[in-house]
């Protein structure tokens, strides 16, 4: 199965799993905010955008906006922006243990709801039959092309948003106040603010990405909201190297292409699902243990010059550690 | 030198109790911004207790802080420091991740500058104001023996060269007065020197004035205007430093009761 | 009122795990995500003793409640050990990491269909002052009060237990002391592994066993644990018993289908609300500011 129309659908997965890393680097890795929530909003976006499209009456929902694509595109970004908003306001100034948590919370609490208002989402039987953009420019097949050029055009612009944002004076103070947020405040930094804004930035960055999931799957269902996305996406951006501004993309398409390889060797009967999960959460575990900075480091991304000779004999993650012994 | 009076900071009736013990015990001072005046006292005398009421950390229970006339009451440390008090950590932990350049970057820039929009319209303003506080951070580095480390993480420097960073970054940050714990604890005694002469500089040429605790009475006493001695939350003795250094009080309470044998 | 019994009766299969899962939040100092999976394991391990191998429910139980408290105590220490350095949230991600692979071990060797505990009975009602109560739910309310008891027994009655709370309020000082930690470490992991199968078993053998049961029942384990306090054990009994009856009452007034969303909704209010959240902003400023 070496076919090219397979292997550019794999890598738009990867590019998209690769851009919501990337976003997730964004508020955990330099923003320090230790989120389990991803799902949550994705699912926001991803419904958002859909409900706003809908505009077949045999569907059964209450609702049907019928916008066109590109506004429900702008809309599920504002959505989930503002859900992010809900959800930042109250929770931010919990300790990292309790924040973490609470966003798990929150995250089934969404998908709960949704599944809940069957009537204007049509619950656990879900929609299918999405239309993608471009799609009726060509044939199904090499339709897998254009969506591949899609996605690495979205993975491209998250990646220089990010990236920018993290090289820039707001990324910067974002950062020390990650390590040190008595100092920050003691410098006349908003901390509280500068966090929210940036929680807020990630929802609608995830709300922005949402879609090409939704377009990937070509239909959408609470299912797809569960926790295990949420803890992929993690995966991808330990493997990939936290606090780097390369590392959530990288680690994405490591992820994905590596349990795609794994999907198509045959070790015994096992379905998919299993294969996926026991390498996806071996990867996590043996990252951790041997290599818990990852591919990329934050030392490398800016540039800082280091003493010590053979740091990368250290096991310890600076990131993780720290965090960890709070 | 402008008609402006100084502005002082002022506490009255400054109390602060955790449990049953008194950390702060009704001190009333004057301080003023534009000289030098320390803070000394055994330990867990409330010295930082103090420090922590007057910047918003830790508030006080009861009394009152001004600051040029404004209340500090209620204001959250971020809004104490706008108002122009930069205070220091006596464990000079840093931004650890940062680098000296990039810590003392953060402190020049004002927050308005460091939002997401900002960052995205590569605003030319930020690197006008990024290449002048790199100048002057440049200038701070070098004056204190920092320069060579100008690029080089805040958790790979020496704990003398963390504090030495603690005052570089604060100083940064626009003061109008300073609040300095413990700067020379653990400095090199020839960096005391250079931060002494610092201090001394940042009054004559700035009239920038620090309030300063610390431990090493020498360094102390050679700039301080006035000291002020705290003992168990309480100012027991103020004056200049030739009256306290012979005040029969504070000889007690630093050597016990052999001074009054001597 | 009748809601009342059903709340406790959750309230008590949610108060044995979450029991466990604090036990090993305290000693080993991070919250350990893949204690829902030791639940699902020991759930299907049950209900394939009984079902498929004709096993009595309590004996297979046991085997259960053995058999993974034993898996437990290894994987801790192939997995957990040998990262602890590295501190609470490199252990959290890896439990995150090992509660995968859990599942997908479930998967492959139970199936990923449900199953249920069809053979076994305790279903006769009984009436005590007009409300019905089910056999298998005082089944169920006993033996969460005899393992209570049994743990209190142990903590307090025994040289091991002891030990085992002197890690719990303070690791560096028991280690000074010469408590052997290494040795608490394990009882503390069987334990822990042992009251998830017992509650896993319980709780498939009132619904039904899935491999989903282990990324359902985190969430509900977490917010016991959180509202208890991650301290206290007793708070976390107490604060499971509560949710189980705020789940299972509140059905009364909104739909059912809302009753997983009222337990985190609870949590997230308590945590918002509650003052530990805002003490811990103001601790965070004060540890630096010192």
């Amino acid at each position: 199965m070496t076919n090219p129309i397979f292997w550019a659908g794999v890598l738009s997965l990867a590019l998209i799993y690769g851009s919501i890393a990337l976003v997730l680097n964004l508020e955990s890795g330099w923003g320090g905010m230790w989120d389990l929530g991803t799902a949550g909003l994705l699912g926001a976006g991803g419904y958002s955008y859909v409900l706003l499209t809908l505009d077949n009456p045999d569907l059964g929902t209450r609702f049907l906006p019928g916008w066109p694509m590109w506004l429900a595109w702008i809309g599920a970004s504002l959505f989930t922006g503002l859900v992010a908003l809900a959800i930042a306001i109250p929770s931010l100034r919990l300790r990292r243990e309790y924040f973490l948590i609470t966003t798990l919370a929150l995250a089934e609490i969404i998908r709960q709801l949704i599944v809940i208002q069957k009537d204007i989402t049509r619950g656990h039987t879900g929609i299918a039959n999405l239309d993608r953009p471009l799609d009726s420019l060509v044939d199904a097949r090499t339709y897998n092309y254009i969506f591949l050029g899609i996605t690495a055009f979205a993975a491209v612009i998250v990646y220089l948003i990010t990236r920018r944002l993290g090289h820039s004076a707001y990324g910067r103070t974002l950062r020390g106040a990650r390590d040190n947020e008595a100092l920050a405040l003691s410098l006349g930094k908003p901390v509280n603010q500068m966090r929210i804004k940036t929680f807020v930035l990630s929802g609608m960055l995830i709300g922005a990405i949402a879609p090409l999931y939704v377009f990937y799957l070509r239909a959408i269902s609470p299912g797809v909201y569960a926790s295990g996305i949420t803890f992929h996406v993690w995966t991808a951006l330990v493997l990939g190297g936290i606090g780097s501004a390369f590392g959530g993309l990288f680690g994405g398409l490591l992820l994905i292409v590596f349990t795609e390889g794994i999907g198509l060797v045959h070790i015994g009967a096992f379905p998919d699902a299993v294969k996926e999960n026991f390498s996806i959460g071996l990867l996590l575990v043996l990252v951790l243990r041997f290599r818990p900075d990852g591919v990329f480091s934050e030392r490398r991304t800016f540039r800082a010059r280091t003493r010590t000779i053979s740091e990368s004999d250290t096991r310890t993650s600076d990131q993780l550690s720290t965090a960890g012994q709070k | 030198m402008s008609e402006t009076p100084p502005l002082d900071l002022i506490l009255q009736n400054v109390t602060k109790t955790y449990g049953g013990v008194t950390a702060v015990d009704d001190v009333s001072a004057s301080i003023s911004t534009s000289a030098i005046t320390a803070l000394i006292g055994p330990n867990g005398a409330g010295k930082t207790t103090l420090f922590n009421a007057i910047t918003g950390f830790d508030p006080a229970d009861s009394g009152s802080i001004t600051f040029g006339g404004d209340s500090l009451a209620g204001l959250k440390p971020w809004q104490v420091a706008h108002l122009g008090l930069i205070r220091t950590f006596q464990t000079p932990v840093g931004f650890t991740t940062l680098t000296v350049r990039e810590s003392m970057l953060s402190a020049a820039l004002h927050h308005s500058l460091e939002t997401p929009r900002k960052a995205l319209i590569f605003s030319r303003q930020i690197k006008e104001v990024e290449q002048q506080a790199t100048e002057q951070a440049i200038e701070i580095a070098t004056e204190l023996g920092l320069i060579d480390l100008f690029d080089f993480r805040t958790d790979e420097l020496s704990s003398g060269d963390r504090k030495l960073l603690e005052f570089a970054r604060q100083l940064m940050a626009n003061p109008k007065m300073l609040l300095l714990d413990e700067p020379a604890a653990s400095v090199a005694p020839n960096n005391i020197g250079r931060l002494a002469q610092l201090i001394l500089r940042l009054r004559d040429e700035r009239g920038l004035g620090s309030l300063i605790i610390d431990h090493n009475l020498s360094f102390l006493m050679q700039i301080a205007d006035t000291v002020h001695v705290l003992d168990r939350g309480a100012v027991i003795a103020s004056g200049t430093p030739e009256e306290i250094s012979t005040n029969q009080d504070v000889m007690r309470i630093y050597l016990g009761e052999k001074a009054d044998e001597v | 009122m009748q809601n009342v019994i059903f709340g406790i009766v959750t309230g008590c299969t949610l108060a044995i795990a979450t029991t466990g899962f604090a036990m090993v939040r305290q000693s080993e100092n991070f919250l350990n995500i893949a204690h829902a999976q030791m639940m699902a394991l020991g759930a299907f391990i049950g209900v394939s003793l009984v079902e498929s191998h004709g096993w009595n429910i309590f004996i297979a139980g046991l085997m259960a409640v053995v058999s993974v408290g034993i898996i437990g105590t290894v994987l801790a220490g192939v997995f957990f050990r040998p990262v602890k350095h590295q501190g609470g949230t490199v252990l959290l991600f890896t439990s995150i990491g090992l509660a995968m692979m859990i599942y997908a071990v479930n998967i492959a060797f139970f199936g990923n269909k449900a199953r249920s505990f069809l053979s076994v009975g305790f279903g006769e009602r009984r009436n005590f002052a007009g409300l019905n109560i089910l056999d298998y739910e005082l089944i169920i309310v006993g033996l969460t009060v005899l393992t209570i008891i049994f743990l209190q027994l142990f903590l307090t009655g025994t040289t091991l237990g002891r030990s085992v709370r002197a890690v719990a309020s303070n690791d560096d000082l028991a280690r000074i002391r010469g408590v052997p930690v290494g040795r608490v470490s394990n009882t503390v992991w069987f334990i822990s592994s042992a009251l998830a199968a017992l509650s896993g078993v319980m709780i498939g053998y009132q619904s039904s066993v899935s491999p989903e049961l282990g990324w359902r029942q985190i969430l509900f384990v977490l917010a016991a644990a959180v509202l208890g306090g991650l301290r206290s054990i007793s708070g976390v009994i107490v604060a499971s018993l509560l949710l189980g009856i705020v789940m299972d009452v509140s059905v009364l007034y909104i739909p059912s289908a809302y009753r997983p969303v009222v337990a985190f909704g609870v949590l997230v209010l308590v945590l918002i609300l509650k003052p530990e959240g805002i003490l811990s902003v103001q601790r965070r400023k004060e540890s630096v500011a010192t």
